[in-house]
């Protein structure tokens, strides 16, 4: 019912001219591990040390009502460019099952194993995307503890550039390569021409070699080349790892990247934890903030969706006794993810967790939710369907069709109407 | 001299001339057998040694060596390990532990070449723990843990079925699991009190069979699909072994056996049944049938049967990590503590599909989400051949290779460094021309020696005839 309900809307809103594609690309920024809410975007200063932690209080944001963590001023100076949903509930607290469920919307445990919400991206936009690079890029390597490509199968995974974007020459693989420059190439592709008399799919070889001598040579070198940037905004971004992948995935949306992932790992802080969060929350807060002002500066905020969080929370009650010794332990039952950009609104805070942050207090988010409503915002159909190749048509997102592990689209932080 | 005493030999039996020109070279063979039973190049010592060898039975001397190796057991493996889905995490969950132990199950079945129809017995009847009674992992390894499920799976693997209509699932409806106190350790039990299905189980074919009350209603399938009788058993291994071999399936895809998806070559298929129903299912003399038939030692298509097929990407990894001598170190991120598998191990060895490299997942390893062959893609991508022809990792690998350095320091010219490298790379020697070509390249670009046996093998590593078996 709900769905014949959505399709004649999307129909409608399609002849009207009001519903077109909202966003046209995202950047995920994933911090796999997974980041402590309470540190971060669903502060409890009111819970005592046992679950605060050692910090002193919260950041009051640029948005009357809104608080978030202490470590990340920056972005509490710009709460209106982006909502917090604090009540991201899946249950599981392992990390693989936690990927899973926060990459594909899918929950485990069925016969199928679904794609990466980036590879359903990229297999809807298949036809309509013409840029010169990949569709799905991860900045510097995907997650890999699944198959990303699910049914969709391995052309629907991302592109790993590896390197190091934060170094003197970000060697991205297969288009970098700083040992060989142009002649060199050019005179080993003469001799392997020469050398190559075998007829196996030699016609295809070939040209996709033509192909890739044009790639390796054309804009897209430049688009990677972050000596094309300003120091000034290299060092806006922050010169660690994170700050300098969060300035390639933008120098990728303007040139029309549909999926953008940005994976920064450690996050998986058993031990030692607030001490590692002293340095990852800054790099995080300096990344995040310089990314959404410049989207937003650059015009670019309001057609790029920004996400940010993991697999899954940490425990909100710290682990004080050995051998944590203060460390935060997984926690799938509630956490926090930062959206903005894209269609979705900003200075909104969607659900609430308890006075302790161990549970969700007010309208629980399933990772359908959230995975959907970016499908809708991207113009995709969150109730329509993937080819399987031998299960015949299965919907793109099976949880949402499932009352009891659907609670229902974010539409309270987007211009879509129900 | 050989040239003139095939010759004569032609001319004194017109019979011998067809089935010797339709023949492979010895060099084609050589490295095509390596790379289909053990998924390793050969040594460029062994490459030398067979091409100069003038035994004319040495091309099955080789494949009963190459049968019995260690390595063709453990790529063997792999390919059981792909359909049986044997992965430490998601979806299966086997968790390293139970991977390890089911691993070695099979490793110990192929190595004692056990008849196919006990090792699918071994699987199906399985019950115990996941550590201590590997084979049991068999039925952990369904994410989904129902009867119709299990029976599907069944279907797939050993009927090529993709689409079973009958109600053998009854069979399988004693299995459950209980959890242990150690970490990760289930036990797979039958409920033997479970009141006996009211309905009836009939076969696909008709068969019937009685369940009785307090025993293990699987038997009664696995009798029956285990048996002699039951032909299409045999053929779908057959055929899957086909497959492992050629690419295609002699019905293709191997595990979809519809009455519409008709064989090839059903002789051909009938011919291999029987041969191994004879041999009571026994596989490793199967594949030596499978490797010394006409079709295995023809010429490429299209003068011959066998059809180039790109290198799996496991293989490929290898090739490159034997080559260059510089191998990725693989370890395992499930916890904890982590695995760190011992340098040098090949990634057709590595047994578990949770612990991968970019490289790997590049050219298309196998997640082993599910049973279909088709799962593994080995279609060549225009970023496969971007990574090799501009990474840098792929260039330092070459440029800093201990194994190129010593051929330089070994050799004093083109001609001579030209050999070494292509017995190793491409299992075989330069031709005359191709010395030319790398003379002419040397010259007409200014290079070094060096840097020309750098330019070698990278040009080498890059060749279709490198990335394919042919």
């Amino acid at each position: 019912m709900r769905k014949i309900y959505l399709t004649s809307i999307l129909l409608l809103a399609i002849c009207f001219g009001a519903y077109a594609q909202r966003a046209k690309s995202v950047i995920l920024v994933y911090l796999d591990g997974g980041p402590a809410q309470t540190d971060t975007f669903d502060p409890k200063p009111n819970a005592g040390r046992n679950y605060f932690g050692n910090y002193k209080g919260v950041c009051k944001t640029n948005v009357e009502g809104i608080e978030i963590g202490e470590k990340l001023p920056l972005l509490a100076g710009m709460a209106d460019k982006y909502s917090l949903v604090r009540s991201l509930t899946h249950g599981s607290n392992a990390h693989e099952t936690g990927h899973y469920a926060m990459i594909t919307g899918d929950t485990s445990g069925g016969a199928v194993v679904y794609p990466s919400f980036g590879a359903v991206i990229s297999y809807m936009k298949k036809d309509s995307y013409k840029g010169i690079l990949p569709c799905y890029i991860s900045v510097t390597s995907a997650n890999s503890r699944f198959n990303e490509g699910g049914f969709l199968g391995n052309s629907y995974k991302s592109f790993d550039t590896g390197g190091k974007p934060e170094s003197k020459e970000y060697e991205v693989e297969g288009i970098v390569n700083k040992y060989i420059n142009r002649n060199r190439l050019d005179s080993r592709m003469a001799l392997l021409n020469k050398f190559e008399t075998n007829p196996m799919d030699k016609q295809l070889i070939d040209s996709l070699r033509a192909v890739n001598m044009e790639f390796i040579w054309g804009d897209s070198r430049e688009i990677f080349n972050l000596n094309n940037e300003p120091d000034s905004v290299r060092q806006r971004y922050g010169k660690s790892r994170l700050g300098q992948s969060c300035l390639v995935a933008r120098r990728l949306v303007e040139a029309g990247v549909p999926f953008v992932n940005v994976r920064m790992t450690g996050w998986d802080t058993h031990k030692k934890h607030f001490q590692k969060m002293n340095s990852m929350l800054p790099q995080l807060d300096k990344a995040l903030s310089a990314l959404l002002a410049d989207l937003d500066e650059r015009g670019l905020l309001d057609s790029t969706i920004v996400l940010c969080g993991g697999e899954f929370g940490r425990t909100p009650k710290v682990l004080w006794e050995a051998p944590w010794n203060g460390g935060r332990a997984h926690f799938g039952k509630t956490f926090s993810y930062l959206v903005a950009g894209g269609g979705f609104h900003g200075g909104k805070v969607v659900g609430k967790t308890d006075k302790t942050g161990e549970k969700v207090a007010e309208r629980p988010v399933a990772p359908c939710d959230l995975i959907g409503t970016i499908y809708l915002l991207m113009g995709i159909d969150p109730y329509g369907t993937l080819p399987h190749v031998s299960e015949g048509d299965l919907p793109i997102l099976p949880s949402l069709l499932d009352e009891k592990k659907s609670y229902g689209l974010l539409y309270e932080i987007i211009d879509i109407k129900k | 001299m050989k040239t003139v005493l095939i010759i004569i030999v032609c001319l004194l039996f017109p019979m011998i001339e067809a089935s010797a020109s339709d023949q492979c070279r010895d060099e084609v063979f050589l490295r095509r057998v390596y790379l289909t039973v053990t998924g390793a190049l050969p040594q460029p010592w062994e490459s030398a040694k067979f091409i100069d060898n003038q035994s004319p039975d040495k091309r099955e001397a080789l494949v009963d060596k190459l049968l019995d190796s260690e390595l063709a057991l453990k790529y063997m493996q792999m390919h059981w390990g792909d359909i049986l889905r044997i992965k430490s995490e998601f979806p299966s969950n086997l968790w390293p532990n139970g991977v390890q132990a089911y691993n070695r199950w099979i490793y110990e079945q192929l190595l004692h070449n056990v008849p196919y129809d006990k090792m699918v017995r071994g699987l199906l009847l399985s019950e115990g723990s996941n550590f201590r009674a590997p084979a049991a992992n068999f039925y952990r390894g369904f994410q989904k843990r129902s009867p119709e499920n299990f029976y599907a799976n069944i279907n797939l693997l050993f009927l090529g079925n993709r689409n079973c209509t009958d109600n053998g699932h009854l069979c399988f409806s004693q299995i459950k699991f209980k959890s242990t106190k150690e970490w990760k350790e289930e036990i797979i039990y039958l409920d033997y009190y479970k009141e006996l299905p009211w309905q009836k189980v009939v076969l696909s074919d008709g068969t019937a069979l009685t369940l009785r009350p307090r025993t293990d209603w699987r038997e009664a399938y696995v009798d029956w699909l285990t048996s002699p009788n039951n032909r299409r058993f045999a053929e779908v291994l057959v055929n899957r072994m086909w497959y492992w071999v050629f690419g295609k399936g002699i019905v293709h895809e191997p595990d979809d056996w519809r009455e519409d998806n008709k064989p090839s070559n059903p002789a051909l298929l009938n011919e291999l049944t029987d041969y191994f129903l004879k041999h009571n299912f026994d596989m490793k003399a199967l594949m030596k049938k499978i490797l010394l038939s006409k079709e295995f030692n023809s010429k490429m298509a299209p003068e011959g049967f066998y059809v180039a097929q790109r290198l799996p990407a496991e293989v490929i990894v290898d090739a490159i990590a034997s080559v260059t001598g510089s191998w990725h170190t693989y370890s395992s991120r499930v916890p904890e503590p982590f695995t760190f598998y011992p340098q040098r191990t090949r990634a057709t060895h590595l047994g578990d599909a949770t612990v991968s490299s970019t490289e790997l997942e590049l050219f298309g390893k196998v997640s082993r989400d599910v049973s279909l062959e088709s799962q593994r893609n080995n279609a060549i991508t225009s970023r496969q051949l971007l990574y090799l022809m501009n990474s840098s990792v792929l260039e330092k690998n070459i440029r800093r290779s201990g194994i190129l350095k010593n051929i330089y320091l070994e050799n004093g010219d083109v001609e001579s460094i030209a050999n070494a490298i292509t017995l190793r790379v491409l299992s075989r020697r330069a031709t005359p021309q191709e010395i030319a070509l790398y003379t002419e390249h040397m010259q007409q670009n200014e290079l070094p020696l060096m840097e020309l046996a750098i330019d070698i093998m990278w040009m080498q590593i890059n060749s279709n005839e490198f990335l394919y078996n042919h």
